[in-house]
């Protein structure tokens, strides 16, 4: 079933212009609202989607209201001590079981006719029950809320409505090593609620920034080199791309030339027990660090900066959830290592939110690309031709064969060899088509 | 003896109430002139300047501002980057062209302190911004509870404090000031 209205004709459309192994993505898949119809049902509705993290649901009864894709779901951790996504709706009426950011609560009781479910999904009754459902009242098992799959790796948890599809792990695949190095490298907590904004924006175009487009810093984020606080180009080359397959890709910058890891020494033995040697070496280089987990998972170490004379970063996870095929709602995390000294959350937290986040002085400049690039994009859905764009950066470039960790590895991080590959997963999902 | 008149704010003279708001009204008249190194100067060295993050909650659930999670985690010298982002570079795509905005400061009220030499004032905030030719506006409102320090004869900001009314912001990003 497609709620796209004539779908053939988009599925020729797409497959003779989104053509990544050539570099050629055609505008209008931005934010055509047929395309967005498609993701919505073969992307936001099969594929693992990142939820919450495992710190913010310690607690038994602890739940969290977030979406996948327009989807409000409850993530919580049950009285039973396992965590699960429940679709937020009453299985009476579908109203909200609950209307809050997050809470701890044994149970959901909906506001509209009182139909009660515990914290592990189970309907526990209704009002009246055995007079308005006489005799008995109503069949406990057919009234469980409805269920999403949810794992988790590296303290993130994602979900996934498709009952039938790959695990978590094989679905993060190659990704996983450097989410290792990013997210599981010690013991991690988001600190406070997500900031949330909206931007006018396709949820795709920072989903894909973040995977693939380091080239974009030196001239978008060329204010860095002009207040001295980088030297020019280098903090965007140097480094690695990674297309980790599956559509998740990533940037590393490195800093050979000034050796010696620039994250606390304090935490180097938590870091040695989580990572192999590999990972840890790769970590003592890392200078910045951006990602995306295919579809709108991004994640972040932004380019260490002097804060109050001392060199840090602020992790950052950022989740670009679709509100409609040219809107998008920012949530934004500060990510921290929960053993760390009291230093590097203070600074690294005051780091994050000066150059990330929603009054970040590298976000502000991305909001304004993606908002234009998004006008563009709606404007000219009813040009007669195609609009085709140009992803050809380091389309005849060979991966590095001596790096240490999976995927296509290149050296130097100009290139859109992620997008392309992010392109590539995209098309086959929305065309239910194998690579 | 007390009265229902008897206000905290009595105890503030006129003359500073008078000389606080014409303060923050000037202050306000800066950032929409786009005179931020001057609006710089208005700061003291040790300036906090926080607008935390706002979460929906149900009554009894906590409070529903979050201080642990902020738009703006800003001191002095951070304050003085922004502006150095936007006065000496042409590379501040955010607000270059630059938003018009329109900074509307009400609801004065008034307490003594917390030092000897300071005043902290809280205000409601409404400011208009609009971009480009579109037509459209975003309305961004809070409260301020600022601290007022005499420094030299002078009035400064030592701390802001703002309160968005927003758990979403509905404008696309904090590059204008609060």
């Amino acid at each position: 079933m497609s709620h796209v209205t004539h779908p053939e004709k988009l599925y020729d459309r797409l497959r003779a212009t989104v053509r990544p192994e050539e570099g050629a993505i055609p505008l209008f898949v931005y934010s055509d609202p047929e395309v967005y119809r498609l993701e919505l049902e073969r992307l936001f509705g099969r594929v693992w989607l990142f939820v919450a993290h495992e710190s913010e649901l310690e607690e038994e009864g602890a739940f969290v209201v977030r979406q996948m894709g327009e989807q409000s779901v409850i993530v919580a951790r049950g009285d039973d001590g396992e965590i699960r996504t429940f679709l937020n709706a009453c299985r009476h009426r579908g109203m909200k079981l609950t209307s809050e950011d997050c809470g701890v609560a044994s149970m959901w009781r909906c506001p509209y006719h009182g139909f009660t479910f515990a914290n592990y999904g189970n309907f526990m009754g209704t009002p009246f029950e055995r007079a308005a459902y006489p005799p008995n009242g109503l069949d406990r098992e057919r009234l469980r809320l409805i269920e999403a799959r949810c794992e988790s790796y590296a303290g993130l948890i994602f979900a996934t409505w498709d009952k039938d599809g790959p695990s978590l792990p094989d679905f993060l695949g190659d990704l996983r090593w450097y989410l290792d190095i990013f997210a599981g490298r010690a013991q991690m907590e988001l600190v406070g609620e997500a900031q949330r904004w909206i931007i006018p924006s396709s949820w795709k175009l920072p989903s894909e920034n973040f995977a693939s487009d380091a080239y974009h810093t030196a001239t978008a984020h060329a204010f860095l080199a002009r207040l001295g606080l980088v030297r020019g180009v280098d903090f965007g080359r140097d480094g690695y791309h990674v297309d980790a397959g599956g559509g998740h890709g990533l940037g590393m910058g490195v800093h050979d030339d000034r050796p010696g890891s620039w994250f606390p020494q304090e935490l180097e033995p938590e870091y040695a027990a989580k990572l192999s040697p590999d990972q840890l070496a790769l970590l003592h280089r890392v200078k910045n660090f951006h990602g995306n987990v295919f579809p709108n998972l991004s994640f972040l170490i932004p380019n260490f900066i002097p804060v109050d004379g001392q060199l840090v970063t602020g992790m950052m996870l950022r989740m670009w959830q679709p509100v409609g095929p040219d809107r998008l709602m920012a949530w934004s995390w500060f990510l921290v290592e929960k053993n760390a000294p009291a230093w590097w959350k203070e600074k690294g937290r005051r780091m994050y939110v000066q150059t990330f986040s929603s009054g970040g002085m590298f976000d502000q400049d991305d909001t304004e690309n993606w908002e234009a690039q998004t006008e563009v994009a709606n404007s000219a859905l009813t040009r007669p031709d195609e609009v085709m764009l140009d992803y050809t950066m380091g389309l005849d470039a060979t991966p590095l064969s001596d790096f240490p960790g999976p995927g296509d590895v290149y050296d130097g991080k100009f290139s859109e060899a992620a997008a392309r590959s992010y392109y590539r997963t995209w098309l086959d999902l929305l065309l239910e088509e194998g690579r | 003896m007390s009265s229902i008149w008897i206000l905290p704010a009595e105890a503030i003279s006129p003359q500073a109430r008078i000389a606080a708001e014409d303060f923050l009204v000037a202050e306000a008249a800066l950032l929409d002139d786009r005179r931020f190194d001057e609006w710089l100067q208005l700061f003291t060295d040790d300036l906090e300047y926080i607008v935390p993050t706002r979460t929906i909650r149900r009554r009894g659930n906590g409070s529903d501002v979050d201080w642990s999670s902020r738009h703006y985690d800003d001191n002095k010298a951070s304050m003085s980057l922004r502006v150095r982002r936007l006065t000496e570079t042409d590379v501040a795509w955010a607000e270059d062209p630059p938003s018009f905005t329109r900074r509307l400061i009400s609801n004065y009220r008034y307490a003594a302190g917390p030092g000897e030499t300071e005043l902290t004032v809280k205000t409601n905030l409404l400011l208009f911004r609009s971009r480009g030719i579109s037509g459209q506006h975003d309305l961004i409102a809070g409260e301020r509870t600022d601290v007022l320090r005499l420094v030299e004869g002078r009035l400064k900001i030592a701390k802001r404090h703002v309160v968005l009314d927003q758990a979403t912001l509905g404008t696309k990003n904090l590059g204008v000031f609060l």
